[in-house]
């Protein structure tokens, strides 16, 4: 049989330009077979691809069955090129195949690499996606998005523009364009390596064994063909399939390969995808500027008005976050970017020129407003769907696995569990039920967190519902194993999460559930938050936490240090805003605020603070004291705080009690000191000569009225001591007094009897009704 | 002429424009006198066929000036807004010079600027002699830049009142001004627009009315983005300030510029320089313009007060005059940067010692 007619169709990934002429190429060619640059061993997989229920974006995932952190992904959006072929393909009944290299043989590469990485430092875990860092990223991007790299070259930011410009407007054929870009890879792919000189192989080295699979498999296919094949892969790689090669060395060179991972040991499946991990800035390095741009691209392909509706759908976000923006404005900004079109020799606006003028016309010149719509509105939040009887979910998988290893049933009565995190067994098991925790799975509910007992000991009661499953399911945005989609949730909360009291809790919660590169950006974003924070109660209700962490953290080893480091600021920022913030306050603020400095306080001593820091909130709280319009509650709690560690000379407390105490003060604003004082502390009069001095020498200069004033206070005051410390407390005053000698032996008193005769004689005219009885 | 203390943009750069005008091959707006390309070239700087050097008039951001241009290539008004300092009326002079030959044709918009220096104003001896018509009218730049399809450009925008701001309502959408005393209107000529500028965080400025804002597209142009560039237009304004006033020059003047617009650009910018920490900003806008004169003051102190040498104290207290605007909101942000920034920095041991006891 003869040769079958093969055409490639040289494509950049994830665009819309590249998809359009791909599908009208695939009208004209009408080929038999269509081959795709994807995972051969994944064919299966990919006629699912056009079915009604999967909504793209979709990624396959494809993972080792017993380390998933070992996976890949190969995400397909509406616009993506393979994924519009694979659709023709099976709307057309012509054969669909696969021809990259198997993914189990790219899983094995991975597998080899991973042991290499963690041989040195077991502790190290494998990053999930294949993208490497610096240098090679470059390499890498330039052989997954060799358009985007050539157009960022041409002083473009979005390589679709590029596209339009130089490729579309230069050619009206199909082939026309498909010729242009193999020729402009071609250049692209020898002054790469002519530039990398020797280097060159290692440049090459991830795509060589690729393009000799691809090779091969193209070859086969041609020869069984009924028809034309169509390829359609990345344009990078187009030169190098159509080179002549001597298929034995393809072999031989396939053959230096880790071997091929047993197929049972290798899992693959559809994962719904997000919009937003298809941007480049989410790490993915074949990714797009803006998904959502691209989409509209792609939807509008047709649409001579196609800038009108984006701009349109651009004012209705602006709309929805409150801004006024009229149909007028919309109009002008559609003229201003034909404008800069112009302005900038390019034959049509694109995306740099809508985004400038929406800037200038609808955001009144304001970048800042641009900025904050921008993620909503060019990465979008778009999540995919795929078919429910699609084979098995990973993170299901790793439960099984994970419940497998840290020897936990599920099971549907409850059933208590006792941990002790000083063991390695007990700290899995908590890790695990934290993370399940943190992805809306709460299988284990734990009990008394709040006590303050050790914290190497924590008891949770499990009880699994079978819905947990389908929430697993639904976590799968977020990561394909537990450890993964944990991370990625909290990050996402951390990201969204303004309140500093709350950001560290969910620190803490990262912490428990050993999520290190979570904590760090949480860790990171506290630190970025501190500083935008004005409302003194955030930094005081932050400390508490954070203190905690860092004190008792390290039971589970991880280094804390940074925590430290903001510990000071927040507690030098909370210092600096104390005095400000203690002012004019209502009754009810200054509970809270009492409440908060006194945790605050607490924290402060217990972090172990250099003695700069400490000494800046010292003198916080004296600057309180000295403030005249501060909350007099906070003015007397501070005082006991510095009284309380010597930091407040008894004789200038003594001025003090008397200045706040003193008549001229309203009973309500001296009931206010003295409750601020001696709140939670009254005790301290048991112990405190001093103390309890100033206090009596008030009481004792205070005349009848003014006491029974002050009495309900004293009343609430000194219930919270128990009656044997009442007790004691009323030996200590009648000691010191000599007033009431409490072994009083009784003696008679011999002036008693004509006392008493007296006394007899007024309560006679008392009972008679005389007004002079007393006399 | 060489009396003249300062030219306009055209007289002085008539070369260059004329250069670009010689080769320009590029379709040009009605009335314009270089294409478009042509004149984000001249602003830009660059180099003509011919071989002219073309100097930078504007050194920033290549997009904002193409956006300029475009705008005023439609017809709709430009509005350059930004803080003091950013050189919005220099731009919008090199825009009127590049597009029309004159920049020139300018209202000057003040607190006690009225509708008669807007649209136009009466010749009250020929309106008693000839009643109202054309020849009783006294045109202003607006009505004559209508009148001969040209660019006028309005200073200070905001500093007018805002029921005053209102009278550019008509002339902006319906591109005319109606004279209802003489039942007649002035219709704008093919090529006439607007360039106005004005202060969005100044003080004694009036709101910029929005039925006037939606009628500009809007050019916000930011302060430097580059230390160095900062740093040497501060030292170049300071020395010539400085031999104006004949106040010599201290040696040491260029490393305190380079503190003094550090801490300057770290508190506007809301973090430190290494991007480290993250800082709250003050009111006030720390536009280069206040680094100039906080650096002129302290020059001045230690002058007249000091010995000679520039020391952190003369500083300090017009450095701290000029953070602190609002005396509560501004002394806490100082006092934290103080705190959490300058404490840590050996070299700014003096500026944290001597602001402290400002403060």
């Amino acid at each position: 049989m003869s040769q079958a007619e093969i055409h490639y169709f040289g494509v950049r990934h994830h665009g819309p330009g590249s998809a359009r002429r791909v599908l009208s190429a695939l009208e004209h060619v009408r080929p038999a077979t269509v081959l795709v640059e994807g995972p051969a061993d994944c064919t299966p997989l990919f006629s699912q691809l056009a079915r009604p229920e999967m909504k793209p974006p979709v990624a396959l995932l494809s993972y080792v069955a017993d380390n998933a952190v070992c996976s890949t992904f190969v995400p397909f959006v509406e616009y993506s090129p393979e994924y519009q072929a694979c659709c023709w393909a099976v709307r057309n009944n012509a054969v669909l195949e696969f021809i990259d290299l198997p993914v189990a043989t790219r899983l094995a590469q991975m597998v080899a690499e991973a042991a290499e990485q963690t041989e040195p430092s077991q502790e190290d875990t494998v990053e999930a996606e294949p993208v490497q860092e610096g240098e090679e990223e470059r390499d890498f991007r330039l052989s997954a998005d060799p358009i985007g790299v050539l157009a960022q070259l041409a002083g473009y930011e979005d390589g679709e523009a590029w596209w339009n410009d130089l490729i579309e407007q230069n050619a009206d054929d199909d082939h026309a364009i498909f010729a242009i870009l193999d020729q402009a890879m071609l250049e692209l792919r020898s002054a790469a390596l002519e530039q990398c000189g020797e280097h060159g192989d290692l440049v090459f080295a991830r795509d060589l064994p690729r393009e000799a699979h691809m090779r091969l498999t193209i070859g086969k296919a041609a020869k069984n063909s009924e028809g034309p094949v169509a390829v359609i892969c990345g344009a990078w790689h187009v030169p190098a399939l159509q080179e002549k090669h001597v298929a034995k060395d393809d072999r031989a060179l396939l053959k230096t390969l880790p071997k091929k991972l047993t197929a049972s040991k290798v899992k693959s499946t559809w994962v719904p995808w997000t919009t937003p991990r298809l941007a480049t800035s989410s790490g993915y390095g074949a990714g797009v500027a803006a998904p959502m741009w691209y989409k509209h691209m792609w939807q509008q392909r047709n649409n001579p008005n196609a800038l009108a509706y984006w701009l349109g759908g651009v004012a209705r976000v602006m709309r929805e976050q409150g801004h006024i923006v009229s149909t007028a404005s919309v109009i002008e900004a559609v003229r201003l970017s034909n404008g800069l079109a112009a302005v900038r020799g390019r034959p049509a606006p694109g995306f740099e020129e809508s985004r400038d003028a929406v800037i200038a016309c609808l955001c009144f010149g304001e970048a800042l407003i641009w900025r904050k719509m921008e993620a909503r509105i060019l990465l979008g939040s778009e999540v995919g769907a795929i078919p429910p009887d699609a084979p098995l979910v990973p993170l299901l998988e790793d439960l099984q696995r994970q419940q497998k290893k840290h020897k936990l049933k599920p099971e549907a009565l409850p059933r208590e569990l006792s941990l002790d995190l000083r063991s390695g067994a007990g700290a899995g098991k908590s890790v695990l039920l934290h993370r399940l925790h943190i992805l809306d799975v709460p299988w284990g509910t734990l009990q008394d967190s709040g006590s303050s007992r050790g914290t190497f000991r924590e008891r949770w009661q499990l009880c699994w519902e079978p819905e947990y499953a389908v929430r697993l399911v639904e976590q799968l945005i977020y990561g394909s194993t537990i450890e993964q989609a944990a991370a990625g949730k909290m990050l996402e909360t951390i990201h969204t999460q303004h309140t500093l009291g709350l950001l560290a809790q969910t620190v803490q919660l990262c912490l428990a559930a050993q999520l290190d590169e979570a904590a760090e950006r949480g860790i990171a974003r506290l630190d970025e938050r501190a500083a935008l924070a004005g409302d003194c109660i955030e930094f005081l209700e932050s400390l508490p936490p954070l203190v905690n962490i860092s004190r008792y953290g390290t039971a589970r080893d991880i280094s804390l240090e940074h925590i430290d480091t903001l510990n000071v600021r927040l507690a030098a920022q909370a210092a600096i805003a104390l005095p400000y913030a203690c002012r004019n306050l209502s009754d009810e603020e200054s509970q809270h605020y009492c409440r908060c400095v006194g945790a605050a306080h607490q924290a402060i001593l217990l972090a172990e603070m250099e003695d700069d820091a400490v000494s800046s909130w010292w003198q916080a709280l004296q600057e309180v004291v000295d403030t005249p319009t501060a909350s007099l509650q906070v003015v007397g709690l501070c005082a006991r705080l510095l009284y309380q560690e010597q930091r407040m000379a008894a004789e200038v407390l003594q001025v003090l009690f008397q200045k706040m105490l003193s008549p001229a003060i309203p009973a309500a604003d001296a009931a206010r000191f003295f409750e601020g004082f001696f709140d939670e502390a009254v005790q301290r009069l048991l112990y405190d000569d001093l103390l309890l001095n100033a206090v009596e020498q008030w009481l004792l200069r205070l005349d009848d009225e003014e006491f029974i004033e002050f009495l309900p206070l004293f009343r609430r005051m000194f219930s919270s001591l128990d009656a044997m410390e009442r007790k004691r407390l009323l030996d200590i005053v009648a000691q010191d007094r000599a007033l009431v000698k409490t072994d009083t032996a009784y003696t008679l008193n011999l002036d008693a009897g004509e006392l008493w005769s007296a006394q007899l004689g007024r309560l006679g005219r008392l009972i008679k009704g005389e007004q002079q009885w007393y006399q | 002429m060489a009396d003249i203390l300062r030219q306009p943009a055209e007289v002085i750069y008539q070369a260059e424009l004329e250069a670009l005008h010689a080769e320009d091959s590029g379709s040009k707006p009605h009335n314009w006198y270089v294409s478009p390309k042509a004149v984000v070239t001249y602003l830009m700087g660059g180099k003509t066929a011919a071989g002219v050097e073309i100097s930078a008039k504007y050194i920033g951001n290549r997009r904002l000036i193409e956006t300029a241009v475009a705008t005023l290539a439609t017809d709709r008004a430009l509005l350059l807004l930004g803080v003091p300092g950013t050189a919005k009326s220099w731009v919008s002079e090199h825009l009127s010079a590049a597009i029309c030959g004159k920049s020139t044709q300018m209202i000057q918009c003040t607190a006690g600027t009225d509708e008669n220096q807007v649209r136009y104003g009466w010749n009250y001896a020929q309106l008693l002699a000839k009643g109202p018509s054309r020849e009783a009218l006294v045109p202003t730049p607006l009505y004559r830049a209508m009148e001969s399809g040209t660019l006028c450009r309005l200073e200070e925008l905001t500093r007018m009142g805002s029921d005053v701001q209102d009278t550019l309502i008509t002339v902006l959408s319906e591109k005319m001004l109606p004279i209802p005393e003489l039942n007649e209107v002035v219709y704008a000529e093919r090529g006439f627009n607007v360039i106005a500028t004005a202060n969005n965080r100044d003080k004694g400025v009036n709101e910029l009315s929005s039925a006037l804002k939606r009628r500009f597209n809007v050019v916000v142009l930011p302060l430097p983005d580059d230390m160095e560039q900062e740093v040497s237009i501060v030292a170049r304004r300071v020395e010539q300030t400085g031999i104006g006033l004949d106040l010599p020059i201290p040696k040491n003047v260029r490393e305190e510029i380079e503190k003094v617009v550090t801490i300057f650009r770290e508190l506007r910018g809301g973090e430190t320089l290494d991007g480290k920490v993250v800082l709250k900003t003050p009111t006030g806008n720390l536009s280069t313009a206040e680094a100039i004169a906080v650096m002129v003051g302290g020059l001045s102190q230690a002058n007249w007060f000091g010995e000679g040498a520039l020391t952190a104290e003369d500083i300090s207290a017009n450095l701290v005059g000029a953070i602190v605007k609002d005396p509560v909101q501004d002394k806490v942000v100082l006092e934290e940067y103080l705190e959490t920034v300058m404490k840590k920095r050996r070299d700014y041991a003096e500026y944290y010692r001597s602001m402290n006891d400002v403060l």
